[in-house]
């Protein structure tokens, strides 16, 4: 099982090209973190991250899945990743 | 084995059920047997099973094994879900999803699907729907290794390799 979070952070997990871009599976970051910021957070850590995969992900908080809003797009109601939140970056799946 | 065979959770097994609805992921190789015994019935008129195996090849390139990993928790409630549509839909008096995940040595069957119903055209029919949705949305991801060393992810939508890596 993925560990806890630490206190003041979210969980982020990366599966497949994400896990292959980022080596590793899950790291914590501090949150909240308002959703529109995260791949403008992950590019900073992982330069070419965005367009190499983020653009043709998915993404899942709490297993749920959410619109990242784009670069500079206002949301009307943003979302925001809370403390504690289990948050998944799905490229496109490939089962059978 | 890669890390990602490992993590971020995976159990050796992993399983849903719901009325006549099964689900599961393992690390184990699948038994068609014992799948399909999760879904016989005395209602059923035929029983539909598919395997899905792994190739050995891909753009002519040889693969030495495929291995796959999962989001546990959300695969397996997609799967619940498109089986219990597709149990609905179709009538059925039973459906079984099961996924193989981590190392597949070529030629062993990485996914089996077993439907049961009181005819066979149903069976056919939501056998054949509870594939092309697995396919389109369950959270797993098939990475090929080459023989020469290096792999990649593939990615059902467009049926092309994803990131190359050495």
């Amino acid at each position: 099982m993925t560990p806890k979070p630490p206190k003041g952070h979210c969980n982020i997990l990366y599966f497949a090209s994400a896990g292959s871009y980022t080596s590793k599976n899950v790291e914590a970051l501090p949150a909240p973190l308002p959703l529109s910021k995260l791949f403008g957070l992950l590019e900073e850590r992982y330069h070419g991250i965005r367009a190499g995969v983020l653009d043709h992900s998915l993404v899942t908080i709490n297993l749920t899945y959410v619109d990242v809003p784009g670069a500079g797009e206002e949301g009307a109601e943003e979302i925001v990743i809370q403390e504690g939140d289990e948050v998944a970056i799905i490229p496109p799946v490939s089962s059978g | 084995m890669s890390t990602q065979d490992d993590a971020p959770d995976s159990p050796a097994e992993s399983h849903l059920s719901q009325q006549n609805c099964h689900v599961a992921l393992t690390h184990g190789p699948l038994n068609l047997q014992t799948i399909t015994d999760l879904i016989r019935s005395p209602q059923a008129g035929a029983i539909v099973i598919f395997a899905g195996t792994t190739r050995d090849t891909f753009d002519a390139k040889p693969v030495s094994h495929l291995s796959y990993s999962a989001y546990h928790p959300l695969a397996l409630r997609t799967m619940l879900a498109i089986a219990a549509d597709l149990a609905r839909a179709h009538g059925l008096q039973g459906i079984a999803m099961v996924h193989r995940l981590g190392a597949v040595p070529v030629g062993e069957e990485s996914i089996v699907i077993a439907v049961s119903a009181a005819h066979r055209q149903a069976a056919w029919r939501a056998g054949e729907a509870a594939l092309e949705a697995c396919k389109a949305r369950v959270e797993v991801w098939k990475r090929e290794e080459f023989a020469a060393g290096g792999g990649v992810w593939r990615a059902n939508r467009d049926g092309v390799a994803g990131e190359r890596e050495a």
